[in-house]
């Protein structure tokens, strides 16, 4: 399903703030030339879905059924000139991996991977875990530069840093979320 | 019909079109059939070759895009007749080589071999334009169609399996390379 990212901005409920570091990584991937995003949703990623709906209309968003598909139009979507991001939560990284590795860096195909993280400090879901704390060790098995976000005024820029090393070196690279940036630490389970 | 027969008219009938083939031997029987830039071969991530095409249809839409998969790949993805029907492309055509074998790795049976139906379960997930052909005929028949009914398209071709000839070359740097040099 392809709509404008304009359309997400309508699942979530009226008057919601988005907040600082989603609004960031909207910022970064429209600053860093990304106007196709390709997504699997989950609950943190609808926050930047919601800000590119509202301050980057422009961008359209497709959803997937599965990460490894994802990779797929998002590879296509490259091999026709766009410049694709992808928004997808850790678990869906073990969906994704062969894809990654046989399509993304075998051809040199860039990508900005956006990756809300579970599994991290913050989780209360035993079965999150051990995907969440593979991925950092498969993306350097894989050589895929990624950075974290900490801080939601650092994430604009840290996404623009990565954007540009994808599409000027052709590499894909991965942005992680952390829980403690993305879900309120108090009473945090989503 | 052996599926060397079925990719080679459909090379003939594609000259100006981007064609994304499924790694294997519809690769290589592409790559037989005729070598150009605008082919592009996968050599790993089985099952995508219908994505890679979509995002293709998607980010070019002025262009046909054709997907040449097989019915064992297209198994890995299914989830991707539900995107594409959604997506709508209307020049986005896929084409599942069906022998009802993964024939690459040694001819162990499909799912098609014993009743799947992929030109249902596309027409299920809401594919506009939906088709099974098992002859040279057929299949130029729904070329015809296929020209003058907006898509996407997803069609299945009855094959049977046949012995490749030759490889595509293995740089993928190179063959994405040319591919978007060509495609411009």
């Amino acid at each position: 399903m392809t709509d404008q990212a304009a359309g997400n901005a309508r699942d979530r409920s009226p008057g919601s703030v988005v907040p600082r570091w989603a609004i960031g990584v909207s910022d970064g991937l429209w600053a860093g030339g990304c106007r196709e995003v390709v997504y699997v949703p989950d609950n943190p990623l609808s926050h930047i879905l919601a800000a590119l709906g509202r301050d980057h209309p422009a961008v359209r968003a497709t959803l997937a059924t599965r990460e490894e598909e994802a990779v797929g139009i998002a590879a296509g979507l490259h091999l026709g000139g766009a410049r694709p991001a992808l928004l997808m939560q850790s678990s869906g990284v073990g969906n994704a991996l062969n894809a990654v590795g046989s399509l993304l860096v075998a051809y040199q195909i860039p990508v900005v991977m956006v990756i809300s993280m579970r599994g991290d400090p913050g989780e209360w879901n035993w079965a999150q875990v051990p995907m969440g704390r593979a991925v950092v060790p498969v993306l350097d098995a894989l050589g895929v530069q990624h950075l974290s976000i900490e801080r939601g005024d650092e994430s604009r820029d840290i996404v623009l840093a990565l954007a540009n090393l994808a599409f000027g070196t052709r590499v894909p690279v991965a942005c992680l979320l952390p829980r403690r940036l993305t879900v309120p630490v108090e009473g945090g389970r989503a | 019909m052996n599926r060397s027969d079925a990719i080679a008219l459909l090379s003939r009938a594609f000259t100006d079109e981007p064609v994304v083939v499924s790694l294997g031997h519809p690769a290589y029987e592409l790559f037989a059939a005729g070598d150009r830039p605008l082919n592009f071969y996968t050599w790993g991530s089985m099952g995508l070759t219908s994505s890679i095409a979509l995002g293709l249809a998607l980010a070019r839409p002025e262009r046909r895009v054709v997907a040449l998969d097989g019915d064992g790949s297209l198994l890995m993805n299914l989830g991707s007749l539900a995107t594409i029907a959604a997506c709508s492309s209307p020049k986005l055509l896929v084409f599942v080589l069906d022998n009802g074998q993964y024939g690459t790795t040694g001819g162990q049976q499909t799912a098609t071999a014993r009743g799947a139906d992929l030109e249902a379960a596309a027409r299920a997930m809401g594919v506009a334009r939906t088709a099974t052909v098992r002859d040279p005929a057929g299949l130029e028949a729904v070329l015809d169609a296929s020209r003058t009914n907006p898509g996407p398209w997803v069609i299945v071709v009855k094959v049977k399996e046949s012995a490749p000839t030759a490889k595509p070359p293995l740089d993928c740097v190179y063959i994405k390379q040319r591919f978007m040099a060509a495609l411009g």
